[in-house]
């Protein structure tokens, strides 16, 4: 890695220029970017940040021309001194692949099914006299492979199926790297994996670039990853560079409000807070803020100066780029606002008391699954869990964990294979064998919220009917649109909210809905799966924020399934740490956290990115 | 220096985007047509130049001319009149049989879709077996055995198309039930049939009306089949399949009266088609 000063003119291998992209759907265009300045110099790391909408995928897509048909671009891409805009397709094509490669978020749509992985590294490998002969190339795909620490020489003879997501991204990789690039494009190279195997790929992505002195840029939603490994960063927001500038300057201070409000709604994995700093609303399109600072909708310090015309990037300090015009009148509020929001010190979590007795008592359960061909999948093997009232409790684990199931089971979404279910006092494993009596008084003790705000919601009712319909099931006298509004309150809506259909919610809002409509039968605890985990982060404070102020009001119990460390830390005040199906650890959450006893726990915390500065104000 | 990239310029995108017009010029053409047969269907004996019954003896079969703008057939009847007559018995019945199909199809298909278990497997078998047979001749032989003519040829129709809607069915309620929405309805406490009649039902109907104008098309098709080999309509009857097969000797004194109603079933079954597509692609675009 080099140096994060900024280098020299003309050092530059990707020099892109007024980069402005734009979508046509049904007749219409529609803004994506609006002229993106971006520089990649030699062997350095740059990171592109944004959440959803910001148009950091496209512009990776701009890049090497593989837009979608009705997305076009303008503006400059200078690669190796060629304007890469400008050139044939069969031109672009001697550059596409083998000096520019990309690497995508899901290795199994990256990767032809049908073909086995070392043939997907051996087909891109260049045709030198070195590598003619059918076991020259083998050993180079077995070399390749090792690169990216893949030692097992049978990896190369198996399908992509049968390999783990963590597999199958370096799988990826060493054919992205196949042809050796000068600059390799990952887009959120680490998402779709576990927490665990995301560290893995970062540092390995690191490692190989470091080693071929290659020039890379990251793409992700995730500031602190991209402070993790980043050697510079630009901040994109509805299409717009907000800030641009060195990873651990940026860290240090961001100079836009949007950088610092993402900075302060990014839960911190290291303590608990009162309250996250949430950023107000939700993320605009490029086209609601044309002609005004793309944030000022969102930001505390907008004056009618940032709404009259868009701010350009400038220059405050060398190498230091922000499109805020008012940064410097502004700069000590925010840093006010860091150390405030730093120093709001460890709020001490709410412990149960333990006399009381549990609202949901979960003894041994276990769920097995019908796998193809008679196989068994012990999905669960005697889980047991409980949860007081008023209490929150997290359920942590990765993929295959049985966090889900765990929590389906206690819903009665799942019947368990053994074990018992104690819910309120009324024995519920079976919900189907309860009276429906019984099954109605579980039913409101329990609801669930679900992680998809897109599918949570049925597409084609309203607001007002989908909580109508909840509160009906409460039972009593007939429903009126006033409790409607009042749930809607709760959970932060306006009651102008009560028409809408779910097409016209953001996906904070549809959650928001989702919340109110679990809360419509009043349950004495929600078991919440992933509920912020697709939620841009900048709602996710806003949800989490929610969730608290919610058990605060209502003394509401929560069972927060998560794979997410610093969401937990946030919420629960106790943990529960699943692995293949067990549960390996549990206590409270700072115990758990400070002074982890499993090495499963252990791998779980050192996997959650660290940058030098990390949470110095 | 700028330089846009106009994907449209490319050939590949300027053939999406003309082949796109094409089809929408075609599905106008589609409408037309259907527009047509549905006002010739409601209207029939009123807009139709003449009787389509009375017969001219010493006329017999003759070809088109200021009188009889497509010719007579062998007992001198007007070939028009009748076409524009027989577009009744060429809608009526494939309408009852999309319907019917779709009533049964959309019922059975909730039901084992969403339940699962004994009802999946009893209706899925049962449909597995409608589709080990072989339709059109199950078709002529109960309409043949069982007599009954037209009314008896649609209801046979409609028990065999039944089977492959009910798998489409089935297949979109198989996509939502593990959706979030159904999952929260449940943890509701919400009835099996609300959640089946006002959760899944008007998100699967979309897609599954497209496959009923398809249902359509092949039971216009299948009844003038046989009205052709004499199992549906009764004689006389103007009827564009019963058309075929009165007018297959005469296509050399008059051949207007074979083609023209050969020419309405396929541009009416092919015009319903397209219809069917172009709905269909409009819904799974959303």
């Amino acid at each position: 890695m080099i140096d994060s000063a900024q280098p020299a003119a003309g050092e530059f291998l990707l020099d892109v220029r007024r980069l402005s992209i734009s979508a046509v759907t049904g007749g219409e265009r529609r803004a994506i970017t609006v002229g993106t300045d971006l520089r990649v110099a030699k062997g350095e790391t740059v990171g592109i940040v944004g959440e959803s909408g910001s148009g950091k995928s496209m512009t990776a897509k701009a890049i090497v021309r593989l837009l979608p048909a009705n997305v076009s671009a303008s503006g400059e891409v200078h690669f190796g001194g060629r304007d890469l805009l400008a050139l044939t397709e069969r031109e672009l094509r001697e550059i596409r692949g083998s000096r520019i490669s990309l690497l995508f978020q899901d290795p199994f749509t990256m990767l032809n099914p049908l073909l086995k992985c070392g043939m997907h590294i051996e087909e891109v490998l260049p045709r030198t006299p070195v590598l003619r002969t059918g076991r020259q190339r083998m050993a180079e795909v077995q070399r390749r492979l090792a690169e990216v620490g893949i030692t097992d020489a049978d990896v190369a003879h198996r399908l992509p199926f049968q390999l783990s997501g963590g597999m199958g991204q370096r799988v990826a990789l060493a054919a992205a790297l196949a042809r050796d690039p000068e600059l390799l494009i990952a887009d959120e190279p680490s998402t779709a994996l576990d927490v665990t195997t995301q560290a893995e790929i970062l540092k390995l992505l690191a490692r190989v670039q470091g080693q071929r002195g290659m020039s890379m840029i990251l793409i992700t939603h995730d500031l602190r990853l991209a402070f993790s490994s980043c050697d510079r960063v630009y901040v994109l927001y509805a299409g717009s560079l907000l800030e641009v500038g060195g990873a651990g300057e940026i860290e240090r201070e961001p100079f836009h409000p949007y950088t610092l409000g993402l900075l302060l709604s990014e839960p911190p994995a290291a303590k608990r807070v009162p309250r996250l700093v949430a950023i107000r609303g939700s993320v605009a399109s490029a086209d609601a803020v044309a002609g005004s600072c793309s944030f000022a909708p969102r930001c505390d310090w907008a004056r009618e100066s940032c709404r009259s015309a868009r701010p350009p990037l400038a220059e405050t300090e060398p190498g230091r780029f922000t499109a805020c015009i008012r940064q410097g009148e502004i700069r000590a509020e925010m840093q006010a606002m860091r150390r405030r929001a730093f120093e709001n010190g460890a709020a001490a979590a709410m412990v149960a008391s333990a006399d009381t007795a549990p609202l949901v008592r979960v003894t041994g359960v276990g769920k097995i699954f019908e796998g193809r061909r008679g196989r068994h999948v012990h999905a669960l093997k005697e889980a047991s869990i409980e949860i007081h009232p008023g209490e929150s409790v997290g359920l942590v684990g990765e993929s295959g964990s049985g966090k889900t199931t765990l929590g389906r089971c206690v819903v009665g979404l799942e019947t368990p294979s053994a074990g018992a279910i104690e819910i309120g006092g009324i024995t519920a494993a079976d919900y189907a064998a309860l009276s429906p009596a019984q099954r109605a008084q579980v039913r409101r003790t329990v609801q669930m919220v679900f992680q998809d705000p897109y599918s949570t919601l049925n597409p084609r009712h309203s607001v007002r009917r989908c909580l109508l319909e909840a509160l009906r099931m409460a039972g009593g006298t007939a429903p009126t649109d006033e409790q409607v509004v009042a749930l809607l309150r709760e959970v932060g809506l306006p009651e102008t909210y009560i028409g809408r259909r779910p097409a016209a919610l953001s996906g904070g809002e549809r959650q928001r809905v989702a919340i109110a409509r679990a809360l419509a039968v009043r349950p004495k605890i929600l078991v919440c799966d992933e509920p912020v985990s697709s939620l841009d982060v900048s709602v996710q404070a806003q949800i989490l924020n929610l969730f608290k102020r919610l058990q605060e009001q209502l003394g509401l119990s929560y069972l927060f399934i998560t794979h997410d460390l610093a969401v937990v830390r946030q919420v629960a005040e106790r943990v529960y740490v699943l692995y293949l199906g067990e549960i390996v650890e549990h206590g409270a959450t700072e115990e758990v956290m400070t002074r982890p006893q499993h090495p499963y726990t252990r791998r779980l915390l050192e996997s959650i990115p660290h940058s030098a500065a990390a949470g110095a104000p | 220096m700028s330089v846009p990239i106009d994907l449209s310029a490319l050939p590949s995108a300027r053939v999406a985007a003309s082949g796109r017009r094409g089809t929408s010029l075609l599905i106008h053409a589609a409408v037309f047509i259907v527009g047509l047969v549905v006002i010739c269907a409601a209207l029939g004996p009123a807009i139709a130049p003449g009787s389509p019954d009375t017969q001219r003896l010493l006329v017999g079969d003759a070809l088109p001319s200021a009188e009889f703008w497509a010719g007579t057939d062998l007992l001198g009847r007007d070939v028009l009149s009748r076409t524009i007559v027989g577009a009744r018995t060429a809608l009526v019945g494939p309408i009852i049989v999309a319907a019917g199909a779709f009533a049964i199809a959309t019922l059975l298909g909730l039901l084992a879709g969403y339940l699962g278990g004994l009802v999946d497997t009893v209706v899925m078998r049962w449909v597995d077996f409608m589709f080990a047979l072989p339709g059109p001749l199950v078709a002529i032989v109960v309409v043949g055995v069982v007599g009954g003519g037209y009314w008896t040829a649609v209801a046979v129709l409609v028990a065999l198309f039944v089977p492959a809607d009910t798998r489409i069915v089935r297949s979109a309620v198989l996509a939502q039930r593990p959706l979030p929405y159904i999952e929260a309805a449940r943890t509701l406490g919400i009835s099996k049939a609300r959640i089946l009649f006002v959760h899944i039902l008007p998100n699967v109907l979309p897609i599954v009306c497209a496959y009923v104008v398809l249902d359509f098309a092949f039971a216009l098709v299948n009844l003038a089949g046989l009205s052709f080999l004499g199992l549906g309509v009764q004689p006389g009857t103007a009827d564009w399949g019963r058309m075929l097969f009165e007018n297959r000797n005469i296509l050399f004194s008059n051949p207007v009266a074979l083609l023209l109603p050969a020419l309405m079933i396929i541009l009416t079954a092919g015009s319903i088609n397209l219809i069917g597509d172009w709905v269909y692609e409009r819904f799974s675009a959303q």
